[in-house]
């Protein structure tokens, strides 16, 4: 193990010094001695012995057939291909290096998605391995127009990408720019494809999520046969779709195999369900706080009273439940799985009935609030619910200030910002403002599936 | 961007932008204006809309003899350097104040309906702030936000559903039951409602396809002009002749004719929602005065300060110390101004047939 006796692998053994999962292994083979050198942590045993050992042993032509020359005074190279997961040999006699690859990590097997399930539809998601996710891609698009180029990322971590397209359907502008954004970004680490993604997006400071992710392989094909591009990273389950526009993120993939009645009312509720959830609890500051004449006599009667022994103003009283509810959230979420029934239990009764009790609170208010929390969680993006969460916070703030001139003034923000936005350099609102009539058929209402042919517009299609 | 040469405006944005910066707050208060003629009123919008459609023709005539320049570039070719100059700057101080009256008519209908209890200098202050950031977008972020305006306000149209069940259609005659000074009283102070298409002028230059802004430019006035006449022709359907008189803001009283079990004021979510309209016809016209401040310091590059120093100076007209009365009559002032700008084309035409042959384009 320490008779090496030439300079090269005595400069490599000085760079991979204090990594104790590298092995260095001496091999007696026909043509002399032979050094194998591989992380044991990225190869799997079996792997290595019917690929190298074995091989080494008995049938040193298959080792040639399968090996690549490598160049040894790169050193630099030479422990790029080991932290990848390649075998090196080392053949003393003749000076030649060798590699080989062995990449064989353990992965987790592909399971159901607990994101995003549907009813209906393919169960499968991706997982955390870059090569399983492109094989889920593949063997639903047999094509050899789909492409992926394969790059690294992340200056420290080097992190391997891959970007998914169809050759013949995607526009090349868009993918020169995504490129160029992705070769742009210098950044160490990225733990999650997330990261990239805010990295690369057109306006970072916007609280809108302006790509679409998912971890359905069955949402992603769709997109890439719409002439979408979809970039995956190893070890990130989610992979991204760009550009994506604003009603994209209302879109499900179940839209698809549910009926075409049934799927357009989901729709309109997932997507009026948004802008229902940032306006209900405003609307009851303003209503309270600086028009009360906007509700009929009767219909006031019963608020005021409901509130009658609440000793805050509308403001404090919306800010305090609804913060509530999202520490509620949180709770559930971060608290183990076992102790989470209670926050249930907590949460229902403590506050709900207690708080009204109590006086805290008016109960109107509570399913004013209730009703708001579940159509923020709506959209099938994750993201876009947090989102119409913090975007909530300005509508109460706003409504606190001038009512409904405070909120239309908001929502006149909302719209332009949102019109303002760009998805890879194409307007995220389009299907508001359609680019082609024919994406009308698949927005709001999805028409029945035989009109649903031509490519949207936001993806700038090549015309055939 | 580049493809088409800082060209813009597909044909949407030029009939959306025509259509939403005619609608401000003169469609409020329109049949009020145009009560002098009584119940005959109900048909002037639609007299309203050929004049419109007549003085649009020769704005596009002349635009399309000066297809890469706006109004101001054409005063200072036409006029003379220092002519042109001094005329752009009165054209500028316009602007600014023709938005300034809408504003501030608009935020004193805000306070008088909504916001009883509190000043309009923060919401004032808000919707400038607002402003100032949809017109940083440039004319084609303003066209976009005029698509989405109208789209969210034609809902509105639905709530007169009810004045129309109460009213009486038998007020539409006799038809021509007026006198010529009615009918001129009416046509001048009816007419500024309607004001707005006249902006062609300066955003001309961003039409992809010049050759037929005409034709969208008129689609956007005719829908304007309908929305127009829906308003006088309910309104002459709903009220007495002395009602049409007086009331000064007819149509929300016509949303006030709604009922549902649970919203009893409709109008004030009419007026708070007016506030899209208000902000897609100022801000057209700022972005105006905007252009106008750039071509008088000759400035090509784009800079921001002189948008934050026209909202300043909005502001300061709002709030100025000065009486109620006087803010109005120099609105009022400013609408007359307005009409000068309409015809203001013709006479340039007239200079530009005169000179033709000295002017290098």
């Amino acid at each position: 193990m320490n008779e090496i006796p030439e300079q090269i692998v005595a400069k490599l053994k000085q760079e991979i010094n204090e990594v104790d999962d590298v092995k260095l292994k001496m091999i007696d083979t026909e043509e002399g001695d032979v050094t194998v050198i591989y992380f044991s942590s990225l190869i799997e045993k079996m792997t290595l012995q019917t690929m190298v050992t074995i091989p080494l042993a008995n049938n040193l032509k298959q080792i040639h057939q399968m090996a690549q020359y490598v160049d040894p005074k790169d050193v630099q190279g030479v422990v790029k291909k080991l932290n990848a997961g390649q075998t090196l040999l080392f053949f003393h006699e003749t000076n030649a290096l060798l590699s080989i690859d062995t990449y064989s990590a353990p992965t987790r097997a592909i399971t159901d998605t607990e994101t995003e399930s549907t009813v209906i539809g393919p169960q499968d998601a991706f997982t955390e391995s870059l090569e399983t996710n492109i094989s889920l891609v593949r063997r639903r698009i047999q094509s050899s127009m789909l492409k992926n180029e394969n790059r690294i990322v992340g200056s420290e971590a080097n992190i391997k990408i891959s970007i998914m397209y169809m050759d013949n359907i995607v526009s090349h502008e868009n993918l020169d720019d995504l490129r160029n954004r992705i070769d742009q970004v210098d950044y160490p680490l990225f733990t999650d494809i997330s990261v990239l993604k805010q990295l690369i997006e057109d306006n970072p400071l916007s609280p809108f999520p302006q790509y679409y992710m998912t971890v359905r392989p069955d949402s992603i094909c769709r997109y890439l046969l719409d002439g979408r591009i979809v970039v995956f990273m190893d070890n990130s389950q989610l992979a991204i779709v760009c550009p994506t526009s604003f009603f994209e993120m209302f879109v499900s993939i179940e839209d698809y195999y549910n009926r075409w009645t049934t799927a357009s009312l989901l729709r309109m509720l997932r997507f009026f369900g948004f802008f229902l959830t940032i306006m209900i609890t405003p609307m009851y500051i303003s209503a309270l706080t600086f028009h009360p004449e906007i509700l009929p006599y009767e219909l006031l009667l019963n608020l005021q009273e409901s509130r009658s022994k609440v000793p805050f103003p509308p403001l404090i009283e919306v800010l305090f439940i609804e913060l509530i509810i999202e520490v509620l959230r949180e709770a559930g979420s971060r608290m183990p799985a076992k102790v989470g029934q209670t926050i249930g239990i907590v949460g229902g009764i403590v506050i709900g009935t207690a708080a009204v009790e109590a006086g805290l609170l008016s109960n109107i208010l509570i399913v004013l609030v209730a009703t708001s929390a579940l159509l923020s969680f709506l959209p099938p993006i994750f993201l876009m619910s947090n989102t119409s969460r913090f975007i909530r916070y300005i509508f109460i703030l706003s409504a606190g200030l001038f009512g409904l001139f405070g909120q239309m003034l908001a929502f006149a923000w909302l719209i332009h910002h949102l019109l303002s936005l760009k998805s890879l350099g194409t307007h995220y609102m389009t299907p508001a403002i359609p680019r082609k009539p024919s994406d009308l058929l698949d927005s709001v209402m999805r028409f029945p599936t035989k009109y649903i042919r031509s490519k949207t517009g936001i993806s700038k299609a090549q015309k055939k | 961007m580049n493809k088409t040469k800082g060209k813009v405006l597909n044909r949407y944005h030029v009939i959306f932008l025509a259509q939403s910066i005619m609608i401000g707050t003169g469609i409020l208060s329109l049949p009020q204006k145009l009560s002098p003629m009584g119940y005959t009123q109900s048909f002037m919008p639609l007299l309203f809309g050929v004049i419109a459609s007549l003085t649009l023709f020769a704005m596009v005539w002349l635009c399309s003899k000066f297809p890469n320049d706006d109004l101001f570039r054409m005063n200072e070719i036409l006029l003379g350097k220092w002519l042109g100059k001094f005329i752009n700057l009165l054209v500028i101080i316009q602007f600014i104040v023709f938005s300034a009256g809408i504003i501030s008519n608009y935020m004193h209908l805000i306070q008088s309906t909504a916001l009883q209890e509190q000043t309009i200098t923060m919401p004032v202050l808000c919707f400038l702030l607002l402003l100032i950031y949809i017109v940083s977008g440039g004319i084609k972020s303003i066209a976009r936000f005029c698509v989405m305006t109208f789209f969210i306000t034609i809902g509105l149209v639905y709530f007169t559903r009810w004045a129309i069940e109460k009213g009486d259609p038998s007020h539409f005659l006799p038809l021509f039951n007026f006198t010529p000074k009615e009918f001129y009283e009416a046509l001048k102070q009816g007419y500024f409602s309607i004001l707005g298409y006249e902006l062609i002028l300066f955003y001309f230059p961003y039409i992809i396809d010049q050759k037929k802004a005409f034709r969208h430019s008129l689609i956007g006035i005719w829908i304007s002009i309908a929305l127009c006449f829906i308003t006088t022709a309910i309104s002459v359907m709903y009220y007495s002749e002395w009602q049409l008189k007086n009331v000064e803001f007819s149509v929300l009283n016509l949303f006030k004719a709604g009922e549902f079990t649970f919203i009893e004021r409709i109008d004030i979510i009419g007026i708070t929602l007016w506030v899209f309209l208000i902000l897609s016809s100022v801000t057209a016209y700022v972005w105006c005065a905007k252009r106008g401040v750039d071509t008088l310091l000759k400035k090509k590059k784009q800079q921001s300060y002189q948008l934050y120093i026209i909202a300043c100076i909005i502001f300061i007209i709002i709030k100025m110390p000065f009486s109620r009365e006087f803010q109005e009559k120099l609105f009022m002032a400013s609408n007359y101004v307005g009409y000068v700008l309409v015809i203001w084309p013709v006479f340039l035409i007239l200079i530009y047939v005169i000179r033709k042959k000295q002017v290098q384009i």
